[in-house]
């Protein structure tokens, strides 16, 4: 078994002292040569300026993108219809390119594309409520505190990105900065015991991110410069006490220069229009573009998310009837698209929730959170199309063949791109946790090779 | 408690508002050490920090130097650095009792005033101002800032807040805190539970809390009934919230369909009683049913009030209101509370030293909720003055044993970098909005430092005119650049930034920083070069935090 190497960091995220990194930096600004050392930094300008590292980081490797459909969709208006039945509500099921696998009317496209697709029907998770469901969902494992488990894209970025790029390897686009409970969660520690390196740069809104640009009164040679100053000062003061905010802020100083670089990759205006209009004009649709821009450039984790527009505890049927069509038309095209381009057997999609939703009604026609069973999609990466894995029983109350757990999940996640699921983080001074912990098997049904 | 029945006993509460207006009592003896014992809330906090030591086998950090605590207590009371001239003084202050002497000066000054509006509007109010700023600083910034000046007895506070009818002028901006929320029971009670009780009741909106079941659904319910008859009503005298007589009366439904009346009840609180009327009976909205006379300005009030009600019978007494407060406090000052996260006291979350929490809480019900002398009790004990150096095999910061960083509010953040780079502080300078909206944490769960807030100091326009401003005659860059000795202007640098000397590695770095070759030695080449060096110095990680 292959153990997890930290050169950086120790268990809680923090750099150690004596770095290699801190002594590289340290040793040229020491001898004075910070210059002649910046001056090959210095000379860029705009995107992939290090064309070496550019074109090694673009289209290795496996990539993965989730669409983060929070709030928890309902699994009967999507990937398990019960037509005609008192939970099924009023929508009916379509055939798709699979003989024999039905999905909800209200998603035509995917149904076209089936043979990409892997459905699991039989997901049953423990918790029931938002925060604790995102949590265990997006980590893989349910909380053991004072630790902090690293969120999935930290794990993928750290795993299989390049922490020298300058292109962010994991990143987070949502346009909303409200959404309830995952407006907390978000508020919170995402890379966890991996370091905050690994976190997520986030974007959205308005499609760009504030101070990208150097002030014009600066030069660019200044504006390093006085960079490697303050990290000397700041690695200093974080080595000496130990601290984790420290780190966690110095860490965050690291991206500055890297992101600057990408500067236009974040600019949704640089996309074509008429590839803006084939995915739809709504945040999410658009924000699913730009991961697509993002993944092709040299991102290796993108989480595409809304806000919590999922949890419809009020008018269920008339929400989806507009929520899914959209995450339909946005599925088919991200996967039509990643497949034209040859990068749909490196590129794990994913498009899942916290949990699903009632087979019941409320009295407000919502459906509530069910966790006991329900459903997600995945295509792409180490994935085999066509597939459906599990099933409900009639009226999907209870998962009746192939329970899957957020354990099992996160191991085919991970097998899919080539993680070992098994292994053992290197945590000083920590307990013993692995990637996915107990005996969980992936699904092998939905698994290539 | 005065327990106030009725809207008519004027003449009582103008008495209580009176003794809200007295010096808190501070005199107690002193004792000749310099910091641990110095009040009996402090010899409580140190007895039973210590007790968690033993229990846990460690040593905690050693004291915190002068230099140490001079910065720390300024930022905590006063919300900024100090001067470099108030430093020296306190530096060279030889009298024993010098922490706690600066301790009092702080709490009478003008700053703390500024700092804990500052905190508790953040607190109370959120962030976000729903696009309503001037109206908030007229009415509720003025009210909060008329709180901790004149040091007001927090129950009457939360009265005033929550019962919204104001007595006299000085209480009318404690209207804004229901007003704001613009007739939205929901986000009134959401906001509420946490504010007042330390507890958070969004999920138990749909169903009894899952994790935290004492929680119910029934609680968030009640809480929202209480204010479910409130309308925000605009009068000659200014805002004001109205109260019906009549309606608010629903049936909410559980995840399981089954339905329960929203009756008047609260969590770990009684049940006040109100005749519900029969499903299809239609009420009267009739005078009968307000108190009389009808008030010429104010808006009528219902002979049963669902707000008199809880303020009276459910805020009152209320077992978490002290101790919610308590902790709270206790977590701005000392990076954690003695719950965490302070706004989930719930049974999921333990508190680290439950003898202390009541204790603390205990103390402060006794001083009469004096704000001031909880204040002062934390910062004069020995655990807030440790040193932030953790020690070896340390780990757990519920132990209190060292001093947990905290990130500086945007308000200490803006207030520091011109007291580094002026001496002097303008409370609206233009850096402020933006960086209040950029870096909006005030006591996060966690500290988190987004690149976005690194990509603010790096880049933002007013970032680089608060620089160029400090270049400017009598700013320190421009100060540095004219001195003739490099050394003495690098340790003038890191006094006036962060308070302390450089050690021989730094000063040897700033040296070569500002002495390579290649840069032009004119004055401008020279201003330019220390602008780089200040910018490198405020954004290092040791200004960026109190420690």
């Amino acid at each position: 078994m292959r153990v997890v190497k930290h050169t950086e960091t120790n268990g809680r995220g923090r750099h150690e002292c004596g770095s290699p990194e801190h002594r590289v930096h340290r040793r040229l600004f020491l001898q004075g040569s910070m210059a002649s050392g910046l001056a090959s930094v210095a000379s860029f300008n705009g995107l992939f300026s290090i064309p070496a590292l550019a074109e090694e980081t673009k289209k290795q490797g496996k990539k993965c993108i989730l669409l983060w459909l929070c709030g928890a969709p309902s699994q009967f208006e999507m990937w398990d219809p019960k037509p005609g039945t008192i939970t099924g509500g009023p929508f009916g099921a379509i055939s798709t390119s699979i003989p024999g696998i039905q999905i909800s009317q209200l998603m035509p496209r995917c149904a076209t594309i089936m043979d990409k697709l892997a459905v699991v029907r039989s997901m049953s998770t423990e918790p029931n409520e938002h925060f604790q469901g995102v949590d265990v969902l997006t980590r893989g494992e349910k909380p053991r505190p004072p630790f902090t488990r690293p969120i999935l894209g930290s794990v993928v970025a750290q795993q299989l990105g390049q922490l020298e790029s300058p292109v962010p390897q994991f990143v987070l686009l949502d346009p909303c900065p409200e959404g309830n409970e995952f407006k907390s969660f978000k508020a919170g520690n995402w890379a966890g015991w991996l370091g905050a390196q690994y976190g997520p740069v986030r974007s959205g809104g308005e499609y760009s991110i504030p101070d990208i640009l150097r002030p014009e009164a600066l030069s660019e040679m200044d504006h390093e410069d006085r960079e490697s100053l303050r990290k000397f000062l700041s690695r200093k003061f974080e080595n000496d006490r130990r601290s984790e905010a420290a780190a966690g802020y110095n860490a965050a100083f690291e991206r500055v220069q890297g992101l600057m670089s990408c500067a236009p990759l974040f600019d949704l205006e640089k996309l074509s229009q008429a590839d803006r209009q084939r995915y739809g004009l709504g945040a999410f649709a658009q924000h699913a573009l730009q991961a697509r821009h993002l993944i092709e450039n040299g991102s290796t984790f993108v989480m595409v998310a809304n806000g919590m527009p999922w949890d419809n505890h009020v008018f269920q049927h008339e929400m989806h009837q507009m929520l899914v069509p959209e995450l339909d038309n946005v599925l088919f095209q991200l996967i039509t698209d990643l497949e034209q381009r040859g990068m749909l057997q490196d590129t794990l999609v994913i498009a899942m929730g916290e949990f699903g939703r009632t087979p019941w009604l409320n009295e407000a026609r919502g459906r509530d959170h069910y966790s006991k069973a329900w459903s997600l999609a995945m295509a792409g990466g180490g994935i085999r199309g066509g597939v459906v894995v599990g099933e409900t029983d009639p009226l999907g109350f209870e998962v009746t063949q192939n329970a899957i757990d957020n354990r099992r999940l996160f191991a085919t996640i991970f097998k899919a791109l080539g993680i070992d699921p098994k292994e053992q983080y290197d945590l000083p001074d920590l307990p013993t946790f692995h990637r996915v912990e107990g005996d969980a098997q992936p699904i092998q049904e939905i698994l290539l090779g | 408690m005065p327990q106030r029945r009725t809207f008519e006993s004027l003449p009582f509460l103008a008495l209580v508002f009176t003794a809200g207006l007295l010096v808190p009592q501070c005199a107690h003896a002193q004792e000749s050490e310099v910091t641990a014992g110095s009040t009996d809330m402090a010899v409580r906090i140190d007895r039973e920090i210590a007790a968690g030591y033993s229990k846990h086998g460690i040593e905690p950090a050693s004291l915190c130097s002068d230099e140490e605590f001079v910065r720390r207590v300024y930022l905590d009371l006063a919300g900024r650095i100090p001067t470099v001239a108030e430093r020296v003084s306190f530096i060279e202050d030889v009298s024993p009792d010098k922490r706690l002497a600066c301790i009092d000066r702080l709490l009478a000054s003008e700053d703390y005033v500024q700092n804990f509006t500052d905190t508790f509007d953040s607190i109370l109010m959120g962030r976000g101002n729903r696009g309503k700023v001037a109206e908030r600083q007229k009415l509720w910034r003025p009210y909060l800032e008329n709180v901790f000046r004149n040091n007001r007895p927090w129950d009457q506070v939360a009265r005033e807040i929550l019962l919204a009818r104001p007595d006299s002028p000085d209480q009318a901006g404690a209207v804004w805190y229901l007003f704001e929320r613009q007739d939205n029971a929901q986000a009134i009670a959401e906001a509420v539970a946490p504010a007042f009780f330390g507890i958070r009741i969004d999920c138990a909106q749909c169903h009894d809390h899952m994790i935290a079941s004492e929680i119910r659904q029934q609680h968030y319910w009640g809480l929202v009934a209480f204010f479910n008859r409130s309308k925000n009503q605009k009068t000659d005298a200014g805002p004001r919230i109205s109260e019906s007589a009549i309606g608010g009366f629903s049936e909410f439904a559980n995840i399981h369909g089954a339905s329960s009346p929203n009756i008047l009840t609260f969590y770990a609180s009684k049940t006040v009683e109100e005749p519900r009327p029969e499903k299809d009976a239609k009420q009267e909205d009739i005078d009968e049913l307000y108190q009389a006379p009808l008030p010429p300005n104010e808006p009528r009030v219902p002979k049963f009030s669902r707000r008199t009600k809880f303020v009276d019978e459910i805020l009152s007494g209320h077992p978490m209101f002290a101790k919610a407060f308590v902790n709270r406090v206790w977590a701005q000052l000392m990076g954690r509370g003695i719950v965490h996260p302070f706004d989930q006291m719930d049974s999921m979350h333990d508190p680290s030293h439950p003898e202390l929490l009541d204790g603390l809480a205990n103390d402060f019900i006794a001083s009469g909720y004096d704000v001031r002398n909880l204040v002062r009790g934390i910062v004069a004990s020995r655990a807030y003055q440790l040193s932030s150096i953790r020690p070896q095999g340390v780990d757990d910061p519920a132990l209190f044993a060292w001093s947990i960083e905290r990130s500086l509010t945007a308000e200490q953040l803006a207030r520091s970098i011109q007291i580094a780079l002026q001496q002097r502080v303008e409370n609206d300078h233009p850096m402020l909005p933006e960086l209040r909206e950029r870096m909006p944490d005030v006591m996060p769960e966690t500290i988190v430092t987004d690149v976005g807030d690194t990509l603010f100091l790096a880049n933002n326009p007013k970032m680089h005119q608060v620089i160029l401003e400090g270049s400017q005659k009598d700013g320190l860059i421009a100060r540095l650049a004219l001195q003739a000795d490099p050394k003495g202007a690098i340790d003038d640098l890191f006094i006036a930034i962060l308070g302390r000397h450089p050690d021989d590695a730094e000063s040897e770095a700033v040296l070569e920083f500002i002495q390579r070759s290649g840069t032009a030695d004119s004055f401008e080449g020279k201003i330019s070069r220390w602008q780089n060096v200040v910018w490198a110095v405020l954004t290092s990680a040791e200004f960026r935090f109190n420690h």
